[in-house]
């Protein structure tokens, strides 16, 4: 998995890349969690994650959780088919703030 | 159930059991589709569902323990367009009966592997595992 940040003024941009699993999640959060520590809202984007298993699923809910516990907004956005299947199939369609 | 005919095939491949393999597991799943002919979005259902108990081997039945020199055994089998999954393992024992995925709306991290092998699989059960193994699980499809 390699991954990219961008900042536009209380916004993180964090774009993966590759195939989230287990072996990937670590990785994952290490990205994600300190910049909703640090109080930003954070879009994920997705479109270059062809595959996402239910260990990366977790993720995202720990993401979307752990920023509304600290107020801010975690945002997924540009879904690839097979991701969102995968989130679907998981119902957190509504849940997550998908865009 | 679709109409298509598929390849009758039987391949299978040890992996040692770790993290890092689930890659390979998916890779080899997506290797014997093509030659069953299985259909592409099926067979992203499919992988996911294999890559899934996969990782419940390394998850549940090693507890994520560094276990250097043991394998896990997956063998895809397709006959009469009825698509067989096996896997053998050494792990702990598994008791099928505390095998269960969280509740769906109680959304917290964790518990969906098996919700999602349920999902897209028909028949999910566990067998005895004839020595050298001590789990046997079978995920069936009817394609």
């Amino acid at each position: 998995m390699t991954y990219k940040v961008t900042e536009e003024g209380d916004t993180s941009t964090v774009f993966l890349d590759g195939e989230i699993d287990m072996d990937k999640t670590e990785g994952a959060k290490e990205i994600i969690f300190p910049l909703i520590d640090a109080g930003k809202n954070v879009n994920l984007n997705l479109s270059n994650v062809q595959y996402m298993d239910s260990s990366g699923i977790s993720v995202l809910i720990e993401s979307h959780q752990k920023a509304l516990e600290k107020g801010t907004k975690l945002v997924i956005k540009d879904v690839s088919k097979s991701v969102l299947k995968v989130i679907m199939m998981a119902k957190l369609e509504q849940i997550l703030n998908l865009e | 159930m679709s109409e298509t005919a598929h390849q009758d095939h039987t391949e299978k491949k040890a992996f040692l059991v770790n993290s890092s393999s689930l890659k390979d597991v998916r890779i080899f799943c997506r290797e014997v589709f093509e030659k069953i002919h299985i259909q592409e979005d099926l067979k992203d259902e499919l992988v996911l569902a294999i890559a899934e108990a996969a990782q419940n081997i390394v998850k549940h039945a090693f507890k994520n323990a560094a276990s250097p020199n043991e394998l896990m055994v997956v063998q895809i089998s397709c006959e009469n367009n009825k698509l067989q999954i096996a896997f053998y393992d050494r792990g702990t024992p598994v008791d099928p009966k505390k095998v269960k995925h969280r509740e769906i709306d109680n959304v917290k991290p964790g518990g969906l592997g098996t919700f999602f092998i349920q999902e897209i699989m028909d028949a999910v059960e566990f067998k005895d595992g004839n020595k050298p193994w001590i789990n046997h699980l079978v995920l069936t499809k009817q394609l």
